[in-house]
């Protein structure tokens, strides 16, 4: 059982943090989100930004509160969100997508097939973004796939190139250096800079990876290469 | 109404240069770093001066060597840290409103005092703007630096106004100087051991090498048993430390989450002090603990 009220730390006059003390966990990540739609919902017009961290929501006030100014949650929020959406993201998993996926099968033992079963069958969730623009932090690897990072990062990582690093799977939204294993590659466009929302997926969100062929991965490439919820 | 437009040949330049403005403000729960100015008071002025917008777009140069050529006429201000400027080889100020004749050359050459100096141009320059902002930034604008045989874009005008009334302000460089950084304690500062608490609060500190438009690395180390935290927001000003003992100061191309204990934040008028110093500089945090 998660309590779903945070404790509050003001840490400058204008940035206040909202913290649970619970481990990560899907119950945490939804009640994360619905404080957060309730900080936004109420606070919108003094509201400057809001962060997310896997056990915290940081709010940047426009200005500093006065004295008397409390955040009193109410305790009856719904307990679930209801437009939850579910993101497929195809995947071309191994060969010249995927580097590194021999070599992370060789380490746990398993074959090719095992591994693409063991990261696609999960639903992921949508933490929040970080790292580089538009990239996701994903919960819901399973156990079994977790492979400490690259000693030595790549200097190189394609866009749209799908890793693990530690207990975490994401995709590189374009090309940058990076220290995860690469597994495969996705033909969709995560991420647009020249769009507004640059990213569909909302934290909390569900994200799934669908195994494809080549063929369909080139097919993808050539005529819509953006991502639709489900 | 769509004005002329004009011309700025980069020749050469260091590595680090970037267009910026005043940011993007509104993309944070994207991943997008902010990605304003470094010193955003020199920018601020700088537009100032120009009667621009302050939102207009400008130059932040942090090396010697820089070399434009002005394929037109312009107005141009400088600001920030103190350099040698030339203009066609002759020696000029490194702050104020300038008129460059059409064909100029302009040079950076050595840094005397701080690290960032901006160059503005009347109307700003006129870069792509990618989620509401032309600043420079991985993965959001086409290119993440200035590099040789670019070309900035400006508005030509056709007639050169008065400017010249605000030709004699002076920008003050004592902030250059200055050793005292405030700076609130960051969200982990409590895991910290009283020692530790108080090496942040009395000691001095210097600007390492590691130093670029997403943080400034201290040299001294600060032991430290903490390890990571679960990856958390980081901002502007955010002073993490890592499980080595060295402290990262977080400037404003910085990720938006971060992974190591926060244990300052530095106030926000502070941040340009310190994204002006030099490596080998001397800072000192002053905490301000008592702001409730």
């Amino acid at each position: 059982m998660v309590d779903i009220i945070p404790e509050i730390k003001k840490i400058t006059p204008t940035w206040w943090e909202f913290k649970w003390k619970e481990e990560p966990s899907k119950s945490l990540l939804q009640k994360r989100v619905l404080i957060k739609n309730w900080l936004v919902a109420h606070y919108q017009d003094e509201l400057a930004e809001i962060r997310q961290g896997y056990q915290c929501i940081s709010v940047i006030w426009k200005n500093p509160p006065g004295k008397d100014f409390e955040v009193i949650f109410p305790t009856n929020l719904p307990s679930q969100r209801v437009d939850e959406k579910t993101w497929q993201i195809p995947v071309c998993y191994g060969g010249e997508f995927g580097k590194d996926l021999d070599r992370i099968c060789e380490i746990k033992g398993i074959s090719p097939t095992e591994l693409i079963e063991l990261h696609s069958n999960p639903i992921y969730r949508l933490e929040f973004y970080g790292f580089l623009p538009g990239f996701m932090y994903l919960s819901g690897l399973q156990n079994s796939l977790k492979t400490p990072r690259k000693e030595f990062p790549d200097r190189t990582v394609k866009a749209g190139s799908v890793g693990i690093g530690g207990n975490q799977t994401g995709i590189y939204p374009f090309e940058s250096p990076g220290g995860w294993h690469l597994i495969g590659r996705t033909p969709i466009t995560v991420f647009s800079p020249e769009e507004n929302p640059p990213a569909n997926p909302q934290i909390g969100d569900r994200i799934q990876f669908v195994p494809i062929s080549k063929e369909e991965f080139e097919f993808i490439l050539q005529n819509s290469p953006k991502l639709k919820p489900l | 109404m769509t004005k002329p437009q004009a011309f700025i040949e980069v020749i050469k330049t260091g590595p680090g240069t970037k267009i910026r403005d005043i940011g993007r403000k509104n993309y944070a729960e994207f991943g997008v770093p902010p990605s304003g100015p470094l010193d955003p008071k020199a920018v601020f002025w700088i537009n100032h001066l120009l009667k621009n917008k302050e939102e207009d777009a400008v130059l932040e140069i942090n090396q010697p060597g820089l070399k434009l050529q002005f394929h037109d006429s312009a107005i141009i201000c400088l600001a920030g840290a103190k350099a040698e400027i030339t203009i066609n080889g002759k020696t000029t100020y490194s702050s104020g409103l300038q008129i460059i004749p059409e064909g100029s050359l302009l040079e950076v050459g050595k840094f005397e005092l701080g690290s960032i100096l901006y160059l503005g141009i009347q109307n700003g320059f006129q870069t792509p703007i990618r989620l509401g902002s032309r600043s420079y930034s991985l993965g959001i604008t086409e290119k993440e630096f200035v590099k040789a045989g670019d070309t900035l874009p400006f508005i030509k005008q056709p007639t050169i106004i008065d400017y010249l009334s605000n030709s004699r302000v002076k920008w003050n460089q004592d902030y250059l100087k200055q050793e005292k950084i405030r700076a609130y304690p960051g969200p982990e500062f409590d895991l910290l051991r009283e020692s530790q608490q108080e090496q942040l609060r009395t000691s001095y500190f210097s600007i390492s090498n590691l130093k670029n438009g997403m943080a400034v690395q201290l040299e001294e180390l600060v032991p430290n048993e903490l390890g990571s935290i679960y990856t958390a927001p980081v901002f502007p000003g955010t002073v993490q430390l890592t499980h080595g003992g060295k402290l990262i100061c977080l400037l404003s191309d910085a990720q938006v989450t971060g992974g190591y204990p926060r244990v300052l934040q530095i106030h926000e008028d502070d941040l340009g002090v310190l994204a002006q110093k030099k490596p080998k500089e001397k800072i000192q945090f002053q905490l301000i603990e008592d702001f409730l």
